[in-house]
């Protein structure tokens, strides 16, 4: 929040910046138009549509992942979770219907991993979600009420921190494991595919829109005062708390902000891409995104959009390449360059070199005077102090 | 009846693997208060050094100590490269130690292939005592788990309380400021203590290879295993990991049996998100006051 | 009546007493200096009353009510503020933030939603900054002030959430004679409208500051009253100067 303050004796002011800055409008109207009439200069079907569709599920995803580590702190190794539920719902649903109209070639009307596993018709409790309404409300209400679960246990003792971190691990790892293992009902190791899908213009403009509405949402919510609240839990839970902020409340109010974000844009992947797995829902995508948040600028509304975009962008460009086997140490160390030199991320260091540059003579003067302080203070010496040379009496 | 026994006896032999891979970890989580997030590729490593040393012939035995030199080794190498400009962001050092693991993880990959290393048990340990007249009986590799997890905890135990080096690193988990201004080097401890918790590491990969095979991706389930060991157990306390090692041993091992693995894993996953509601930092974890 | 009573309290960790049955008060408008040797067990105190720990037996009221066990966000609600010894704030938050966030007012999350800093707030904010001196330095992040100015910050997050009582746990650690003078006279200050209990060691500062003194020692009140006679104490003498060395 900018603030100005005119001279001495007048009012002082508070400047909002704005929600959204003239030139990040702009910028970001650009973009968009540019990303969702691809499918008009690309071709519908082109490969490029379908990446850009799926990178905006991801960056929807990783900014969920900011909201609660890049603002307050909380690193959760598990938010795939609430993607994978989301996902797998919306999948099922889509699935079912499916099968509704495509037999399959043995002629039956029922998913075909369900057929595998012996069952001869859809097991009762799925059958509401052929009903699309009722599908989605599962995919974004159940994770979201996962979370709030999952919260209250957690935050209300205040576990978090490196605790909170490897339960959420676990928890993902245990996800995946019941999926793969209830393969009737959940397509197991190979997933749910087959299910068609909703790649096209009218539908990446759907994802289009809902990437807006999240990011303008997620920014009007940080740079509310709840933001700040947020960065000072973050910063000194402790302080907060004898502030009076219920701080257990807090981290709940964002860790299920985060969870519908991703049940959000699981649902829509899914939708999208048509193929879900148990990968979906693992440790690696969780961690994955968090890498995105980081590589691109926790703490910042548009960094999470880019960190996505550039390293999947670029696990895409290079998987032709010789390149592609080393892929994984890439990111290895991409992990490793991001916590020990660029922990601000891509957008957080440019945003901190141009401050620097507004800032520059003031912060110039300033530590000219410390350093002279400084150097004062060195040279100091007790009243009484034997000069070298001179003999201690 | 002799089932459920079997099973039980089972349990203490998984609770023994669990004590094993988890001690290494407990002990740097305690003392530094860092999460290693490669500690499954650290596994996983020692489990490939047995792996060569039974492909050259020689048997376990000679694989352990050479398997606790190598981690230790590798510990070292990532301990000064990495951990030792984080040890104030045990956040950041998850996130760092993680790349560390999958860049193992792929270097592993390229040297000895997806396929993975069938490792025997040497012949001392091939074989099971019959407890009842049918099987299943209960094998000796079992018993060598427990035997080993009682050794390494006493060991442990002995190296902390009852050396003085021991004395500097209960001093520099006490109270880290007021050591260093007595002259204790905790940069120094840091390492070694990181050093010794990779090589158990090492030793954990090594005995548990022969189970099922060396491949690249065992040692991720046995890492969130030892983390859920230490967040049940605590760190405060030396009794952290052996209870938290027993309870989730013959917990998943039992449900298992009853249910299914998944199941298993599952209700063992609640009950420890339960158990930490009443001891947040582990049973026998520094727990808060309030 | 007492503005704040606390009645019998012990604690103990690991079987060590370090509150023993403790009795003590504090008026209202007072300016109340807590002194004691280190260990004495002041800071102990100052944590069981703002909620950090329960304490092992004994009672705390505060206006009336009885806060004994309350959680620390309740215990700041009913009007208690608390200065850590070390500069306690928010990091990479602005100076403005900071007081803002400081600013007495709801607590709950859904109230906050979406809405900014009114008028009245941001003059109030503006009126703490200056009272603290650090308008100049509004926008930079707090982990670029100097000791002197983060101690500064902290009393004035304190007096932006309006307390009743503040408990101000040595507030000049660190900081060079003239800002010790200085941050003395601003306590002063704030003292006018609020109730303080101010922990310190520096006798200058005391001398300066108090008109009522305790003396805690080893959990328990050993003396209290005006400065100058508990100077004159000989139980006081001996605690802080040990009993040897007659000359």
């Amino acid at each position: 929040m900018a603030v100005t303050s005119s001279a001495r004796s007048g009012p002082r002011q508070v400047r909002r910046s704005r929600l959204v800055p003239l030139w990040a409008m702009v910028l970001g109207a650009l973009v968009l138009a540019l990303i969702g009439t691809s499918p008009e200069y690309a071709g519908t079907d082109s490969y490029i549509v379908g990446l850009i569709g799926k990178f905006l599920c991801f960056a929807i995803f990783a900014l969920a992942i900011d909201l609660i580590w890049g603002f307050t702190g909380i690193l959760s190794l598990g938010q795939a979770v609430y993607f994978g539920i989301g996902a797998y719902f919306v999948a099922l649903s889509m699935k079912l219907n499916y099968t509704l109209v495509n037999a399959t070639r043995y002629g039956s009307n029922i998913p075909d991993f369900m057929e595998w596993n012996g069952l001869t018709e859809v097991p009762a409790f799925m059958t509401p979600l052929l009903s699309t309404p009722v599908a989605v409300a599962c995919a974004l209400l159940i994770p979201t009420l996962l979370a709030f679960i999952f919260g209250v246990i957690t935050f209300k003792r205040h576990i978090y921190g490196v605790y909170c971190a490897v339960i959420t691990l676990a928890e993902s790892l245990i996800l995946q494991d019941f999926i793969i293992e209830y393969q009737a009902y959940t397509g197991g190791f190979n997933g749910i595919t087959d299910y068609g899908n909703l790649r096209g213009a009218p539908f990446l403009w759907v994802i289009v829109a809902v990437t807006v509405v999240c990011f303008v949402g997620a920014r009007m919510l940080t740079h509310s005062r709840i933001g700040t609240v947020l960065k000072s839990i973050r910063d000194n839970d402790v302080r907060a708390e004898f502030m009076g902020y219920n701080v257990a409340n807090y981290r709940i109010f964002v860790f299920c902000i985060s969870a519908f974000m991703s049940a959000l844009a699981g649902a829509m992947y899914a939708a999208w891409v048509g193929i879900v797995s148990f990968l979906d829902t693992g440790p690696m995508l969780s961690v994955e995104a968090v890498i995105w948040t980081a590589v691109g600028g926790r703490a910042t509304i548009i960094g999470p959009f880019i960190g996505a975009f550039l390293i999947r962008g670029l696990e895409f460009m290079l998987s032709g390449s010789w390149f592609a086997e080393y892929w994984q140490i890439f990111m290895g160390a991409l992990f490793i360059a991001v916590v020990l030199w660029i922990p601000d991320g891509i957008v957080g260091t440019i945003g901190a070199w141009v401050r620097k540059r507004q800032a520059g003579t003031r912060a110039q003067i300033r530590e000219d005077a410390d350093r002279l302080a400084h150097d004062r203070q060195r040279d100091w010496e007790p009243a009484g102090a034997a000069k070298p040379g001179e003999e201690r009496v | 009846m002799n089932q459920l026994f079997m099973q039980v006896l089972n349990g203490l032999g998984v609770a023994g693997i669990l004590v094993i891979a988890a001690s290494g970890l407990a002990i740097i989580f305690g003392i530094a208060g860092v999460i290693n997030m490669a500690h499954g590729q650290f596994i996983m490593v020692g489990a490939y050094v047995a792996a060569t040393v039974d492909m050259f012939g020689g048997s376990m035995f000679l694989a352990m100590p050479l398997a606790f030199i190598v981690v230790a080794l590798l510990g070292l190498v990532v301990e000064r490269g990495v951990i030792q400009w984080i040890y104030d962001r045990p956040l950041e050092t998850l996130l760092a130690t993680w790349g560390v693991g999958i860049i193992i993880e792929v270097i592993v990959k390229v040297i000895f292939g997806t396929l993975g290393q069938k490792v025997s048990w040497p012949d001392l340990l091939d074989g099971s005592i019959k407890i009842f007249a049918r099987p299943p009986h209960f094998p000796y590799y079992r018993v060598f788990h427990i035997v080993l997890a009682i050794a390494i905890l006493l060991v442990t135990f002995y190296i902390l309380y009852r050396t003085n080096f021991g004395l500097k690193v209960r001093a520099v988990r006490r109270n880290r400021a007021m050591s260093g201004c007595l002259g204790i080097d905790t940069a120094r401890i840091d390492m070694l203590i990181f050093m010794y918790g990779s090589g158990l590491a090492g030793i954990a990969g090594a005995v548990i290879a022969p189970i099922k095979a060396a491949t690249f991706d065992m040692g991720f389930t046995y890492a969130v295993s030892s983390y859920m060991v230490i967040v049940l157990g605590g760190v405060g306390n030396f009794l952290g990991v052996p209870t938290g090692g027993f309870l989730i041993g013959e917990g998943t091992t039992l449900l298992a049996f009853v249910t299914n693995t998944v199941i298993g894993q599952m209700l063992v996953f609640v009950a420890i998100v339960i158990a930490i509601r009443v001891f947040p930092r582990g049973i026998f974890g520094y727990q808060e006051r309030r | 009546m007492a503005l704040l009573e606390v009645k019998g309290l012990t604690t103990e960790v690991s079987g060590f007493r370090i509150l023993d049955n403790l009795d003590f008060s504090v008026d209202e408008n007072e300016l109340r200096v807590l002194l004691g040797p280190n260990g004495a067990g002041k800071t102990t105190l100052i944590s069981l009353i703002t909620g950090q720990f329960k304490p092992t037996a004994g009672t705390i009221h505060f206006n009336g009510q009885d806060i004994t066990g309350w959680a620390p966000d309740q215990i700041f609600k009913a009007g208690i503020s608390r200065k850590f010894q070390v500069p306690n704030m928010y990091e990479t938050l602005s100076v403005y933030d900071n007081v803002m966030i400081s600013l007495q007012g709801p607590r709950k999350v859904f109230q906050y939603m979406f809405s900014g800093v009114t008028a009245a707030e941001n003059e109030r904010i503006w009126e703490i900054l200056e009272f603290v001196e650090l308008a100049s330095k509004v926008n930079e992040p707090a982990d670029t002030l100097s000791h002197g100015e983060r101690q500064w910050l902290e009393l004035g997050m304190l007096v932006a959430s309006n307390p009743k009582l503040l408990l101000l746990d040595e507030p000049t650690t660190g900081m060079t004679d003239t800002g010790k003078r200085r941050t003395a006279d601003l306590i002063q200050r704030i003292a006018k409208n609020h109730t303080v209990l101010l922990i310190e060691h520096d006798m200058h500062l005391v001398r300066q500051l108090a008109k009522k003194v305790t003396v805690m020692h080893q959990g328990q009140l050993l003396a209290e009253g005006p400065l100058a006679d508990v100077v004159a104490n000989e139980l006081v003498k001996a605690v802080y100067l040990g009993k040897g060395g007659r000359r």
